[in-house]
């Protein structure tokens, strides 16, 4: 059961399912949307927390840059939403490349730092290029073409779009995850010096790890543009990129599904909590703390744990010899 | 060392073209002076030896050749190639890997994915392939079974690193050195913290790499240094003492004197 949860198939099968349970638990098609567009984007941002040990504070720039270049294109280019697509993702892996490699030049507090610079460079940038973007008010009425005659007006027909979309892209992360390099990013997290001094060019890797996280985050921006209307301002400001790796550290940083998990579990108690109480946030602080504190692993870690429960009962033997738990936190 | 003896080892020395040579090295750390003018001659297929006090300037001569630092004056060479300005990681594409004093694994990876990135990263370039899939069968799998096996080290290969015994780390630790398929191996202490019964098979395998390798190391253990080195370079405080073969410099005053109430290992015979 516990080498089960490890194999990336049944991360896919549970990404998968998740895309087709959420309409059959879920009311509103806009917040099922949500949750598989932030998803992608925290599974993007994991790319870098968990894959390759880098604390971007940029992913807002990106996912807020997405959300206006598909504003733009669809709007005032009247480009088709599948011209638009790669063009978005195209942005953003420049982009990010571009803020990664200014960025990588310093490590660990530094580097956290110059992402946080970015994020507020890039949130001004927007905010004064009022032309452009709609400056305070955002950049309103972002259409939603029909998709090759079929209208995606409807809410739950957008969200079996997006679904597709999510999918196809889970997909291509997790091919990235677990290619040649992909695992070389896994090397650079544990030990940067040995993977430099073996013969890797740490900083090219890491610059496409940012390129490559990037133009994921930036479609998850446009499908979220698409998704309200609007590209607000608040897509591109800096509290995107914290709900973001919240979303990622409540997840997991161990696999990409968990980051999935992160954003559904931050998105349904936000759905959930703000009707009884709008001060709602001050528990997710808690939650955040508790997770920092005793399960660095995330909810992902819970269910592994839970699974090696389950996984133990038919064995007496195994659960009478050993009470203790598994280990919950790598360093 | 006589003159006589000396000039003939010089005169050995520069017939054949250095394996990887220092001229006038100089490495300063701030305003410390960490080495001074140091220059050495590693001939090619040879174990040699750098011994020397603590703050010697041993490591920090590994990492200027290896280009962790940056020499602040002199000259290296790599078989004749002038490698003073080339990055770390394209000096291991030109044949020069190392090993490291404090042990510096991929903790959470397992000790084969260890060994295979240790040979990948003499063609990093393919690695940076996010849509190819790690064949089930290539070269750099093919030379980290081999490893695994000639250290001894296939029982624990699906293991995280971070798990097995010192002495194991000590042995991948090497063999990540030698997983590159280098020409020139540089082993920083390769016996550091090991048990007694550990330094018999690191010390043959050290001997066993000088035949198709070229081999520099600093050791402490002298045992190990006068039986499997065909040089010994002396270092104190920065700068080359003296340089010959183990039973020259064994002999030497000047070294007794260096070592004289300092701790090492093993016996100055």
């Amino acid at each position: 059961m516990i080498r089960l949860l490890e194999r990336p198939i049944v991360h896919f099968a549970l990404a998968a399912a998740t895309a087709l349970v959420l309409p059959l638990v879920l009311r509103s098609g806009t917040l099922a949307s949500e949750i598989l567009i932030y998803g992608l984007a925290a599974a993007a941002c994991n790319l870098l927390l968990g894959y390759t040990g880098l604390l971007s504070f940029g992913q807002g720039i990106f996912f807020g840059l997405g959300s206006y270049a598909a504003g733009l294109l669809l709007l005032r280019a009247g480009w088709p939403v599948l011209a638009m697509l790669p063009a978005v993702a195209l942005v953003g892996a420049a982009t990010a490349a571009a803020v990664g490699w200014l960025s990588i030049r310093r490590q660990g507090v530094y580097f956290v730092m110059l992402t946080l610079a970015f994020s507020q460079l890039f949130y001004f940038l927007a905010y004064t290029l009022s032309d452009l973007t709609g400056g305070d008010n955002g950049l309103l009425n972002v259409p939603r073409p029909a998709l090759g005659g079929q209208p995606l007006s409807n809410p739950w027909t957008y969200y079996a779009f997006v679904a597709v979309l999510f999918l196809g892209l889970f997909a291509a992360l997790q091919r990235v995850a677990l290619s040649t390099f992909g695992r070389t990013l896994l090397a650079i997290r544990d030990n940067e010096a040995r993977a430099s001094a073996i013969g890797f060019p740490v900083r090219t890797f890491k610059v496409a790890a940012f390129a490559i996280s990037g133009a994921v985050t930036a479609l998850a921006g446009a499908l979220h543009a698409m998704l309200i209307g609007v590209a607000p301002l608040s897509n591109i400001e800096y509290h995107t990129s914290e709900t973001l790796l919240i979303m990622t550290i409540i997840g997991g940083a161990g696999n990409l599904f968990a980051s999935v998990l992160g954003a559904a579990f931050y998105l349904v108690a936000g759905d959930l909590l703000s009707a009884i109480w709008p001060r709602w946030l001050l528990l997710l602080g808690a939650l955040l703390v508790a997770i920092a504190l005793f399960m660095q692993r995330g909810l992902w870690g819970l269910i592994e744990r839970a699974a090696a429960l389950v996984a133990r009962e038919p064995d007496p033997n195994a659960a009478s010899a050993d009470a203790t738990l598994p280990e919950e936190s790598r360093p | 060392m006589t003159a006589a003896s000396q000039a003939a080892s010089q005169a050995a020395s520069q017939a054949v073209e250095p394996a990887l040579a220092a001229d006038g090295l100089g490495v300063r750390y701030g305003s410390f002076v960490a080495l001074k003018d140091v220059s050495l001659r590693v001939r090619p297929n040879s174990v040699h030896a750098i011994i020397g006090p603590n703050g010697a300037g041993k490591t920090t001569l590994f990492h200027a050749l290896t280009g962790r630092v940056r020499a602040a004056s002199g000259r290296i060479t790599l078989g004749g190639r002038d490698i003073t300005r080339t990055p770390d990681d394209d000096r291991v594409r030109l044949g020069l890997a190392r090993s490291f004093q404090v042990t510096s694994l991929f903790a959470t990876l397992s000790v084969r994915e260890n060994l295979r990135l240790a040979a990948q990263g003499r063609t990093p370039w393919g690695a940076l392939a996010p849509w190819r899939r790690v064949p089930e069968r290539d070269a750099t799998l093919d030379t980290a079974d081999a490893l695994l096996e000639r250290l001894d080290l296939a029982g624990v290969a699906g293991r995280p690193a971070g798990e097995l015994s010192h002495g194991q780390q000590r042995r991948l630790e090497v063999g990540m050195a030698m997983a590159a398929r280098p020409r020139v191996i540089l082993l920083d202490e390769p016996t550091s913290g090991m048990g007694t019964d550990d330094l018999g098979a690191m010390t043959d395998l050290i001997r066993d790499l000088g035949r198709d390798h070229t081999v520099l190391f600093i050791e402490h253990n002298m045992g190990i240094v006068m039986n499997i080195s065909d040089t010994v370079t002396v270092m104190r405080a920065g700068q080359v003492l003296v340089e010959g073969r183990p039973a020259e410099v064994r002999d030497d005053p000047e070294v007794r004197r260096a070592y004289l109430g300092n701790m090492i290992t093993g016996d100055l015979r």
